[in-house]
């Protein structure tokens, strides 16, 4: 017999949105239990922590005329922006995410962590406010608004965990959630493999919240060649997508997504400072290798086209590399800039490293890994939630993975986990508690804890990398989808052959020396059930004539996909 | 480079409990890198330990490449 823990509400993976989903639901009188795969006080896409928080704001924004319409087209529609990108954005959800924002805030701010304070600067947005009285400092992130606070969110989650903790939220560090629990359809529980000790756990709850993280990493080629130098978790596995997929969960599937920033994501060869395009505002400046400016200010998106046609001018005239260049601005802007570094996640390390390697934002600029402009690139499948937060498998809410709300990575994690707290605890209460099936467990347990008895076989590491090799056809060939990319001529069904094959080979077959290795290998067989999918959605010729986007569904075992409808109600602003 | 454990570290094994890549272990009398290769580089150790006893250092092929604009 397994051990066994009971709760109302089970929360699988302890980040940014798992911790509000969790701390709401406690709020509305759950029990609730976390399982996170690392450690809750710094796990996360936030976990080393966010500076900058895109917003609505009731009591400022309406004086500038500007309304959550305006909002949600500013992040999902821009003429060839939305063209790319605007065109799989699920409004609905992202005008409740828009609506939301203010309340997390507030409620962050009531959790101890600063976001008003008694200076703010000429590059602020300048507002009025009761004498005596702090402000936030607000700066422009997207197209042009005044939409995102910078604000000192170092130790998010460490308040987060704090107040986890004061509600008793049951938290099981180092948990890696294995596979959910039904009966008759209905989500009944979960299975977990401890990190560190390798025991199996049972976790019977009314509902499960999934809050694993809004990535696959590791499932492509990283960009370094190195899948830990990334800018996302290289622990967000699609762990949480392939539990919803085996239990019958309806996904979102993006063929290619991601395009960048006017082809800049991050400083070459490091990945992981991809924030560094927000986060320099207003002190950094994206120049060519005559110094000249391309783009003014990385985080304010002037029409991307412009920027775009600056670096491909730059480019034809042989004017690379590109860099990242702070020493035209004034001191204080550089210090803003470093302040903002210290409290982004993805940047506070550079700080650190710069000071050893002796470099300076004042005197050095940065190279920056320059990508082909506007390409669309990997692939994305999440959990396809309805308003309520709850997908299509009965018990099984989601806050991330979800279908895509807009670029806006935090404020819809703190939002739509905060969302589904709430419905999953008002859900849970009219829910009895389901007697578990054994064998269903038992067939869980030495399907997830085989690798350690394995002394001969694959380790993870050789399985991911043979993923990543079929992947990468995957990825071009969808590239050849893209209106700017290469047409190239590679087979979708060779691809799932050869993905078919891998299955083949490695079932049963993986070994692992430690609890840790296990959970690895346990990582790299939810990143093939989620490639199967994503390959299954390709070969449907007919579907992808004229869409990227597909809605897919298990019925009998047999994937069924439709198209998405685009749907995007608010004209650009220039066409107003 | 994974992160080097200095020797002012006072075995509090902070680090080894928060590490969001679970590379570390208890050693005896200080942490041990027991993956290095899966390094994230996040610094979550850095920031948290009480002593300051983690210097983070990175490999050639993730160090920033740079271009001195003014002495």
């Amino acid at each position: 017999m397994s051990k066994t823990t009971s709760t109302d509400v089970l929360v699988i993976g302890g980040g940014l949105s798992g911790c509000m989903a969790a701390i709401n639901a406690a709020n509305h009188g759950a029990k609730v239990t976390i399982l996170e795969k690392s450690h809750i006080e710094r796990s996360g896409a936030a976990g080393t922590g966010n500076d900058h928080f895109w917003h609505w704001n009731p009591d400022i924004h309406p004086k500038l005329g500007w309304t959550i319409a305006d909002m949600v087209r500013d992040i999902s529609f821009d003429g060839e922006y939305g063209k790319t990108k605007g065109g799989y954005i699920d409004q609905e959800l992202c005008e409740i995410v828009a609506a939301g924002t203010m309340e997390a805030v507030n409620n962050l701010e009531s959790w101890g962590v600063q976001f008003k304070y008694d200076e703010i600067f000429p590059w602020n947005l300048q507002y009025e406010v009761p004498k005596g009285e702090k402000k936030y400092r607000i700066v422009p992130q997207f197209q042009s608004e005044w939409d995102t606070l910078n604000y000192d969110g170092r130790d998010l989650k460490k308040r987060l965990t704090e107040q986890c903790v004061k509600r008793r939220v049951k938290i099981f560090n180092r948990m890696a959630a294995t596979g959910l629990l039904t009966k008759d359809r209905q989500i009944v529980g979960a299975t977990g493999v401890d990190m560190r000790t390798g025991e199996f756990h049972v976790f019977k709850a009314k509902v499960v919240i999934m809050a694993t993280g809004m990535d696959q990493s590791r499932l492509f080629t990283a960009p370094s060649g190195n899948w830990f130098n990334a800018q996302s978790p290289p622990t967000i596995t699609g762990d949480g997508e392939a539990m919803a997929i085996r239990a019958g969960a309806e996904v979102f599937i993006l063929q290619a997504g991601k395009t960048t920033n006017a082809g800049f994501q991050y400083m070459k060869n490091l990945v992981r400072s991809s924030g560094a395009a927000t986060t320099c505002y207003p002190a950094g400046r994206y120049v060519n290798s005559e110094g000249e400016t391309m783009i003014k200010h990385p985080a304010v998106r002037e029409p991307l086209r412009k920027k775009r046609e600056n670096v491909e001018t730059s480019i034809r005239e042989g004017k690379t590399p590109f860099y990242l260049d702070f020493t035209d601005a004034k001191e204080e802007e550089i210090a803003y800039a470093e302040w903002s570094y210290g409290n982004e996640g993805l940047c506070w390390v550079i700080l650190e490293i710069m000071k050893d390697l002796g470099l300076d934002f004042r005197k050095d600029a940065f190279e920056l890994a320059l990508e082909p402009t506007g390409r669309l690139t990997d692939g994305f499948l999440a959990l396809w939630i309805n308003t309520e937060c709850s997908s299509n498998v009965p018990g099984l809410f989601a806050c991330s993975p979800v279908q895509f709300a807009g670029e806006v990575a935090a404020p819809t994690a703190a939002v739509l986990g905060w969302r589904s707290g709430e419905k999953a605890a008002k859900y849970s209460k009219e829910m009895e508690e389901h007697e578990l099936d054994e064998k269903q467990i038992e067939a869980e347990k030495i399907r997830t804890t085989s690798p350690l008895k394995n002394t001969d076989g694959f380790t993870w590491q050789e399985v991911n990398l043979e993923l990543n090799n079929i992947m990468e056809k995957y990825k071009r060939y969808v590239a050849g989808f893209n209106p700017s990319g290469i047409k190239d001529e590679i087979s979708v069904t060779g691809i799932k052959t050869c993905l078919e094959q891998l299955e083949k080979l490695v079932a049963s077959k993986m070994k692992a020396k430690d609890p840790h290795e296990l959970v690895r290998c346990n990582e790299v067989i939810n990143l093939i059930d989620v490639a199967k999918l994503m390959i299954r959605a390709a070969i449907e010729p007919e579907q992808y004539e004229n869409s990227i986007w597909f809605l897919g569904k298990i019925v009998d075992n047999k994937p069924i996909f439709r198209k998405i409808p685009i749907k995007i109600k608010y004209p650009s602003k220039e066409a107003a | 480079m994974p992160p080097i454990i200095k020797d002012n570290c006072i075995a509090c094994f902070k680090c080894v409990e928060i590490c969001p890549t679970d590379i570390l272990r208890e050693g005896e009398g200080k942490p041990v890198v027991a993956y290095p290769e899966e390094c994230w580089h996040c610094g979550a150790c850095m920031m948290d330990c009480p002593v300051s006893a983690i210097k983070l250092d990175l490999p050639l092929w993730m160090r920033p490449v740079t271009k001195k604009v003014k002495k």
